[in-house]
């Protein structure tokens, strides 16, 4: 009945219209310092994430932007309308074809300034210059097939040597990088640098054939593209040569499993997405919502009994935007502008240090977790200090940014727990209501017992502190950073 | 009974007072039991992610290898004009430059406290061009890509998949020698890393600017605060049922106890025994800074072998190289250079080495403005105990397809990694019988020491 329920929910998910970035920069007035652009990016961020009615496709389109990384730290600092139309993209191909979104992602501008494929241009043997590689490899390393061959399961597969088979070598990543070649700005006036008109930033680059190199390129599993190809033929060709990859599958399911429901999925769960990848039972390959439908539905993904190992830590992004999201938080002005998000949290949207994300997929903290050969990802930004970072922003959100506070900024992002501060003489019905919103209903014992014991010492006429003591003991706790 | 109000809760507990630390189980995986060194010895990693173009930082200034240089980099090539000259104590001439904003280490070289170790990268065995080419050697697996080449150099685990770095297992080590010290032997304010990941013991990570503490606790007896504290540490160290919850409160459990006595130490350094030695304000410099006051606050945590994690980015030079190398090599040079004095002033710079690692070295080649992923490259070594003023290894020549070039000008390393840590390891104070374990592939390699540090 709840699955019935829950498939309802993700099919009428699917056709909800995409909530987009894009047009509301455009409505904004032209600032005096384009980078200043990114605090408007993220403020609408966190409106669409928070009130989107395609809360599913922004989730996804979230997990899409930690693997298919751009980053507003480094080039793209002074292209916002870039960044967001990335984003734009992702949201809009949440649930489309996984081969029209590797194209849109390889000829979007911010994935050309971002790994450097704009402006890429063929060999000149006298000047020593040969294509770049940067997109070439990234494409395979980080967004489609990865380092090794792998399982339909996404195990590793063992050459005759009981050695990993590397899924590519040098050569390989120098036939996909003159592939990329020949691509820049739409409506560049050169090739090279060069003004381009601020809409450039959110149109697929253009192809110029003169900066294309024309000569044979060798690709994945033996294929050669023959010489005298176009640049979009040759594109399309290697786009192909990838995507039919027999690692594109389980990559893909392990990639998203981790974003969206555990670390560690068992190989029959992978199996079992990646055969939707494979084919989504209509015979097409690639169909994200297929994919994603069974990621959310399978039965590891709400195991009745779940084991020690199923679920996985929330990223913190997410435990501010669950925790925006139960206590309506807003800013009088409207807007959410935690543009310094990944100082505080390390993390924040598009904000990734470099294109191996916030966190690697195989980051394994000391202690049991490694011990037990298992991941932790989000951990890795788990660390001592930012952890108590956190800890610190939840404490001065829950006492200082909240409803009750006179002295409140227009853009200060303040929580509203005034059904809180209703209920809070009765401490049980107080923790039982913050529990209701934040953790599902289901509170430990020892998390109550030290909420309850704290409370006891504030007058129950201190209403607002009664329910900020509440909400940052629940916030900051080991059991909310958990999502099963 | 006092009670909570606002003022409480947002006043910041700047208390000085050291709360003693709660025992607990990840605060005694930090420390170690028994054992003792007689002197203080710090290692300081500096990573420069991304890959760093290292052949221009150190450039051949003889006229034939200088031109067999400028031919292979063309447009990325330096002017011979504009290379600091420095000149190696084995041959006394300047037989090298250095990249035009590395004004402050080639001052250090020339006063004997910096070295380069030349052409070094990840190996797991000696390897010709030609072995690479007939696949007759081993070699590290996945070479050219960024992450895995970054965890070649910090784990040196060759092409068995390593979950420890070789700072982490000099850590373990040395765990019963330095059962004192308040805070763990591996410190990072860059993030977690491999480099420092180790089976026994478990690196503390902080800040640029060192570790920040929790707001609203206090270590009052009585104090409503106080309360507070005590009841957080026991939701952190209640039982929980999944590995996820328990991975976060170990890192809690850290922070809470590590968090007061190093902030109060390094407070204490900050204010009343501010250095007069001025850091660039760059994000390096910052963290050099915290690491100078931690190194000056050793007394007070009881340190005797620390090793300090720092980093700077935007090296994966692939567009406008020649724009941006100055900044990175200027930011690099400017940032030790201070350090080091930094060093000096606290009269310790014999028991601080600073070192580079970096994903990779670049391609001699270039792609338009910029260059790839390669292999081998140089490192800096600064310190007073670096018999400085000179290079350790042989430096290529800088040819595309020359006799150490397997492509695009990507240079094979003729010094393994491998022996570089080992070299820093020994003088760390690692038993010879253990450098096997810091560098395991170091049985494959003849020279064990390079000779850059003093014994």
């Amino acid at each position: 009945m709840i699955a019935v329920r829950q498939e309802t929910w993700i099919d009428n998910q699917m056709t909800t219209p995409s909530s987009l970035q894009l047009p509301h920069m455009l409505s904004l007035p032209p600032p005096q310092f384009m980078g200043q652009l990114h605090t408007d990016r993220v403020d609408i961020w966190f409106r669409n994430a928070l009130w989107g009615g395609d809360q599913l496709r922004q989730r996804v389109a979230f997990a899409l932007s930690e693997i298919m990384v751009v980053s507003q730290l480094g080039a793209l600092q002074q292209r916002p309308f870039a960044v967001a139309d990335y984003y734009d993209m992702l949201v809009q191909n949440a649930f489309g074809n996984y081969r029209d979104l590797i194209e849109q992602v390889t000829l979007h501008p911010a994935m050309g300034v971002y790994l450097s494929m704009l402006g890429n241009e063929k060999p000149n043997p006298t000047l020593n210059i040969r294509p770049d590689e940067n997109y070439a490899r990234e494409l395979m390393q980080l967004f489609s097939i990865g380092l090794v061959e792998l399982n339909t399961d996404g195990t590793i597969r063992l050459g005759a040597n009981s050695q990993p088979i590397p899924t590519y070598d040098q050569e390989i990543i120098e036939g996909f990088a003159h592939v990329f070649t020949g691509w820049t700005w739409r409506g560049s006036p050169s090739f090279g640098s060069g003004r381009v008109p601020v809409s450039s930033q959110y149109f697929p680059m253009e192809h110029w054939a003169e900066f294309h190199d024309t000569g044979e390129k060798i690709l994945l599993g033996g294929t050669v593209l023959s010489a005298g190809q176009t640049g979009e033929q040759d594109l399309s060709d290697a786009l192909d040569n990838i995507f039919n990859h027999d690692n594109v599958g389980p990559f893909i399911a392990i990639r998203l499993i981790q974003r969206l429901t555990t670390s560690n999925p068992s190989p029959a769960y992978v199996r079992r997405v990646a055969e939707v990848f494979n084919n989504n039972g209509a015979g097409v390959r690639g169909d994200l919502g297929a994919v994603v439908k069974a990621i959310l539905l399978d039965p590891d993904a709400s195991p009745a009994m779940a084991m020690e190992i199923d679920g996985k830590v929330k990223e913190p992004l997410l435990r501010l935007t669950q925790l925006f999201k139960a206590y309506d938080a807003s800013s009088a002005s409207g807007r959410y502008p935690l543009v310094g998000s990944y100082i505080l949290f390390g993390q924040g949207p598009l904000q990734s240090p470099s294109v191996f994300n916030f966190f690697s997929p195989y980051y394994a903290p000391p202690g049991e977790i490694r011990n037990s050969s298992l991941v932790a990802p989000e951990l890795e930004i788990a660390t001592e200090y930012l952890s108590t970072q956190y800890t610190n922003y939840m404490f001065f959100q829950s006492f200082g940014l909240n409803h009750t506070n006179q002295d409140l900024g227009e853009d200060d992002v303040f929580i509203n727990f005034q059904e809180e501060m209703d209920v809070a003489d009765d401490i049980d019905a107080l923790v039982d209501m913050v529990a209701g919103k934040l953790l599902g209903g289901e509170i430990s014992d020892t998390l109550r017992t030290e909420i309850t014991g704290m409370l006891e010492r504030i007058p129950e006429t201190d209403t607002a502190i009664r329910a900020a003591e509440t909400i940052y003991f629940v916030t900051t706790s080991p059991e909310y950073a958990y999502q099963r | 009974m006092k009670t909570l109000n606002r003022r409480d809760f947002l006043r910041t507990s700047g208390a000085a007072a050291l709360f003693a630390a709660t025992p607990g189980l990840a605060y005694s995986q930090v420390m170690g039991g028994g054992g003792s060194f007689t002197d203080y010895r710090a290692l300081v990693c500096v990573f420069m992610f991304g890959g760093n173009d290292s052949y221009n930082m150190l450039v051949p200034n003889t006229n034939a290898e200088y031109a067999a240089y400028a031919t292979s980099r063309q447009n990325l090539a330096l002017l011979q004009t504009d290379l600091l000259p420095i000149s190696p104590a084995s041959t006394g001439t300047p037989d090298y430059g250095l990249h035009p904003a590395m004004g402050g280490i080639q001052s250090l070289f020339q006063g004997g406290n910096a070295a380069f170790v030349t052409n070094a990268g990840p190996l797991v065995e000696p390897t010709t061009k030609t072995q690479y080419f007939d696949k007759s050697v081993t070699l590290p697996p996945q070479l050219f890509s960024h992450n895995d080449q970054q965890d070649q150099w910090t784990s040196l685990r060759g092409n068995v998949p390593g979950k420890t770095g070789w700072a982490g297992r000099m850590a373990d080590l040395i765990r019963d020698g330095v059962a004192g010290q308040q805070m763990a032997t591996n410190a990072s304010l860059f993030g977690s890393n491999l480099f420092q990941s180790a089976d026994e013991t478990v690196a503390y990570v902080m800040g640029p600017g060192g570790p920040i503490q929790y707001q609203g606790f206090s270590t009052t007896p009585g104090d409503i605060l106080n309360e507070q504290r005590l009841a957080f540490g026991r939701v952190v160290d209640a039982q929980y049922d999944t590995i996820y919850e328990r991975g976060f409160r170990d890192v809690q459990r850290r922070a809470i106890d590590a968090a007061d006595a190093v902030s109060t130490a390094i407070n204490n350094q900050r204010s009343n025994f501010p250095l007069a030695t001025a850091f660039p304000a760059s994000q390096l410099g910052t963290q050099l800074e915290t690491v100078a006051y931690l190194i000056a606050a050793r007394d007070d945590l009881q340190m005797q072998r620390q090793i300090f994690f720092v980093a700077a980015g935007g090296f994966d030079s692939h567009d406008d190289q020649n724009q941006n190398q100055p900044g990175l090599l200027g930011g690099i040079s400017d940032a030790i250079a201070a350090f080091h004095a930094a060093t000096a002033e606290l009269n310790i710079d014999d028991g601080v080495t600073t070192f580079t690692q970096s994903d990779f070295g670049r391609t001699l080649t270039s792609n338009g403005d910029g260059t790839d992923h390669a292999w081998a490259g140089n490192q800096l070594v600064v310190g007073g105990a670096v018999n400085g003023g000179d290079l350790y290894g042989s430096y290529p020549l800088l040819q595309i397809g020359g006799p150490e070039d397997v492509g695009g000008g990507r240079i094979i390393p003729s010094t393994s990694a491998d022996q570089y840590a080992a070299t820093l390891a020994r003088w760390f104070g690692i038993p010879e019988t253990d450098l096997d374990i810091v560098a395991p592939n170091l049985p494959n390699f003849v020279q064990k020491d390079l000779g850059f540090m003093m014994v």
